[in-house]
């Protein structure tokens, strides 16, 4: 089945909920109601026609700092080979949507994840839970306006180049180690490099030439 | 009873097949070497400890962009007008003072980028891979000829220049100002 | 000695009385149609809490299994992961997209080719990019292909390590070695290439590398007929593998496996066939599947065979690869390598290939600058590892390290 086909299968049954249909898109995608996902997995997964035995891949997706929260499944039958990309989106402040670890049990570990590392509940799941980070891990790491948290159990957190700090001209004479009181411009660069002007860049002194 | 019999039979006569096996191997060259002594043959493009030739670096900060770990320093004043710093050996002209040039090799994750990236291909991978250190400091590797004392004068000239543009500039504006509430003031 | 040993010897009956378990026999089919008679509860002891692992040499890296254990039964296994939790995902957010690919390879350090090749699949994906130089698409199937064997031998080696069978292991490596040696002559590196970019190979093909392979190959054939005789066909082994860790094939879909261990279970599925994508729909080879003809549909022993069967795939492939490759070999690999890559903002895309664990998918979505917006991996570990828990229920705990080695986990790949 076309991603058409699909999405007019959806329209019949879940006329409302059905919010956005793009067929341009690299992976066409229905986007849904949250509240209704269950009901949509249940009728993708039973209908005969669709039959979408396998969920692909669960993914938790944050669109920005003051954007929403979403979630992507990526669909496929084994049987019909066509898939279908559906899509929800979430309110930041209370990201909850029904879960589906019943319908595919692929998604329990799935929804997890997605939990522990984007804080997307994920209501009537058996056992929701942490599950790359530690239970008590402070924050949910792929959020956009994350933070990582200073010290876990004692132990600091973010990495710190400390041997730029220490290191002087008489610790290790021979081998010429000098410390520099200013700092080095390697992460401005790299700043500049992500804001976009990568290519660009050309090193100082070769512009007049 | 006949399937406990038979199990035992087959058990040992499938085993006895895979005992020839490794009898036959008993008499095959052996393959391992003795590591200390006899060494591996790296091909030529193999990884090891990076190496930068700073005679031919001109600076470009390629490398240290590229890098997905971050583990390289870079540091360049640069050279004014009546300086003539040379030219690389691929031909780039080399305008500016590296008076850093470290690698952590502790952090070096060894995916070869920034060797590809390397206009001049000065910096490249030996085939050194014995790199284990007693100190941490020896990791770092310092790559840079300028003594520490030229390095900081360079560098305090740069900031100075620097520092002169800036309070031109902050003049210009000044001056700029001044002229415009002069001009404003004029008609009135 | 033995008088203590068969004084230990453990019977089971039925109702009737009749003896249907013997503990001698704990494996093969008088375990499992005992273990289908007597339900688990019907012999109930005091339950004991056991930790197994992280620090385990059975559980193939730093996996924990918190075991619940009835005597030697396990009534119920709870995997607790990321004890080896990088945030490739984080980390990829933050970086361009080239530069991703050297984390790429550090998803599933055993086959990094494959790691490298799926990403590079889906960025190009995303920017549109196509119509590659035939030689980067068929050096791409090669090395991906020649990193399938060593993967796969890794799998069977310490396979067979997990059964009790050390010389495999041995054999195995030493095979591996060789692939590792061309891979090192190819890129520089021996176990994380960075080879397969977005567009392009990172370095040219040296000189004389395909006739390496075509030695490595003919050197190759004979050595998987003797690891058949040393393993594969040992009346041991096959009796301890034979009717262990049994995987329905719709619980396999459901839980999403795939690879050898959905194959095993009797679906013919695999990407390279059914979804081809860069060559793969070029060359002439076949799917193998578990047939369960020496014990059950979906034993440990089918998802072993599936990997020995596609190791001769394989071969099968670089043969034409080889044949395919000779009007192509002056081409320029590096010709199509896009100076910048910049997506559209808001594309965005999952592209799933066939790793040899399994289907590795990579969902990347672009907000139109030069790093990446969001880096999903899909890794087929994750996915065949969350089954573990239902398929070595009421089974003993000597057959769960067994399951383990069969799954052919690799933790980078699970924790990422």
């Amino acid at each position: 089945m076309t991603p058409e086909q699909i999405h007019i299968k959806l329209h019949e049954k879940f006329d409302d909920h059905i919010l956005e249909f793009n067929v341009e898109a690299l992976d066409p995608y229905v986007k849904i109601d949250p509240a209704k996902i269950y009901e949509v997995a249940t009728f993708l997964r039973q209908t005969s026609e669709l039959d979408f035995t396998a969920l692909m891949c669960l993914s938790g997706m944050d669109y920005g700092v003051d954007e929403n929260l979403g979630v992507v499944y990526n669909l496929h039958s084994i049987q019909h080979n066509h898939r279908i990309t559906i899509r929800v989106d979430l309110s930041r402040e209370n990201p909850t949507l029904p879960s589906v670890e019943t319908i595919w049990r692929t998604a329990d570990w799935h929804e997890r994840e997605a939990f522990d590392l984007l804080g997307i509940r994920f209501e009537g799941h058996r056992d929701l839970r942490r599950i790359l980070c530690p239970d008590d891990w402070e924050g949910y790491p792929l959020r956009k306006d994350y933070i990582v948290q200073e010290f876990y159990k004692g132990i600091r957190v973010p990495y710190q180049e400390d041997w730029m700090k220490y290191e002087t001209l008489e610790k290790n004479p021979e081998r010429g180690n000098f410390v520099f009181q200013f700092e080095s411009k390697v992460p401005e660069l790299i700043e500049s490099a992500k804001n976009g002007n990568n290519s660009d860049h050309k090193p100082e002194g070769s512009t007049d030439g | 009873m006949a399937s406990y019999f038979r199990d035992i039979y087959r058990a040992i006569k499938t085993i006895a097949i895979g005992m020839g096996q490794t009898w036959k191997a008993m008499f095959r060259p052996a393959i391992t070497l003795q590591y200390p002594n006899q060494k591996w043959e790296l091909p030529v493009n193999a990884r090891g400890i990076l190496f930068n030739n700073v005679d031919d670096c001109i600076g470009c900060y390629k490398c240290a962009r590229i890098c997905p770990v971050q583990c390289i320093y870079i540091d360049t004043v640069k050279a004014t007008a009546d300086e003539d710093l040379g030219k690389a050996s691929m031909g780039n002209p080399i305008r500016q003072h590296l008076i850093r040039f470290d690698i952590d090799m502790f952090k070096c994750c060894f995916c070869d980028l920034c060797t590809i990236v390397c206009p001049t291909e000065c910096l490249y991978m030996t085939d050194e891979y014995e790199n284990s250190v007693f100190s941490r400091d020896n990791g770092i590797y310092h790559f840079a000829k300028y003594l520490p004392e030229e390095a900081r004068a360079l560098k305090m000239r740069e900031v100075e220049a620097d520092m002169e543009k800036a309070k031109a500039k902050e003049a210009a504006i000044a001056a700029k100002k001044k002229a415009a509430a002069e001009k404003a003031a004029v008609p009135a | 000695m033995f008088g203590n040993l068969f004084k230990k010897k453990r019977y089971l009956f039925d109702d009737e009385g009749t003896m249907v378990f013997d503990m001698a026999h704990s494996t093969g089919k008088y375990y499992d149609e005992a273990m289908k008679k007597l339900e688990v509860e019907s012999y109930q002891g005091d339950e004991m809490v056991v930790n197994m692992g992280p620090q385990h040499p059975s559980t193939h890296g730093v996996l924990r299994l918190e075991l619940v254990l009835d005597g030697e039964v396990v009534k119920k296994t709870t995997p607790h992961i990321g004890y080896l939790h990088r945030n490739f995902e984080k980390h990829a957010e933050n970086i361009g997209y080239n530069e991703v690919i050297p984390f790429c390879d550090r998803i599933d350090y055993l086959a990094s080719m494959n790691q490298d090749m799926a990403y590079a699949l889906a960025v190009e994906k995303l920017i549109g990019l196509s119509d590659l130089p035939e030689k980067v698409e068929y050096m791409r199937v090669l090395t991906c292909e020649l990193n399938r064997i060593a993967s796969h031998l890794v799998a069977i080696g310490t396979f067979g390590l997990d059964v009790g069978a050390f010389t495999p292991f041995l054999w195995a490596f030493r095979d591996r070695e060789k692939i590792m040696d061309l891979f090192e002559w190819l890129s520089g590196a021996r176990l994380l290439y960075n080879y397969i970019w977005v567009g392009g190979l990172a370095r040219e093909v040296p000189d004389g590398w395909f006739e390496k392979v075509r030695e490595f190959l003919d050197y190759f054939g004979p050595k998987m007929v003797e690891f058949d005789k040393l393993l594969s066909t040992n009346h041991i082994f096959i009796a301890r593998t034979a009717e262990v860790g049994i995987l329905a094939p719709d619980l396999a879909v459901s839980y999403g496996c795939t690879g050898p261990v959905l194959r095993g279970s009797g679906i013919k599925w695999d990407l390279r066939k059914d979804e081809p994508y860069s060559y793969y729909d070029r060359f002439d080879f076949d799917v193998p599947v578990g047939a369960g003809e020496l014990g059950q549909l979906g034993s440990v022993l089918d998802r072993y065979l599936v990997r020995i069967r596609e190791i001769d795939e394989s071969v099968k492939i670089i043969r034409q690869v080889l044949e395919g490759i000779e009007p192509f070999k002056d081409q320029d690999v590096k010709a199509a390598i896009p100076k910048k890559i910049r997506p559209a903002a808001g594309a965005e895309v999952y592209v799933r290939s066939e790793t040899p664990r399994g289907e590795l998918g990579f969902l990347i979505r672009s907000d139109g600058s030069d790093v990446p917006f969001r880096v999903k991996a899909r890794s087929p570990c994750f996915s065949n590892i969350s089954v573990i828990d239902n398929i070595s229920r009421g089974g003993m705990i000597a057959d769960l390290v067994v399951i383990i080695g069969s799954l052919d986990i690799v933790l980078g790949c699970i924790d990422r």
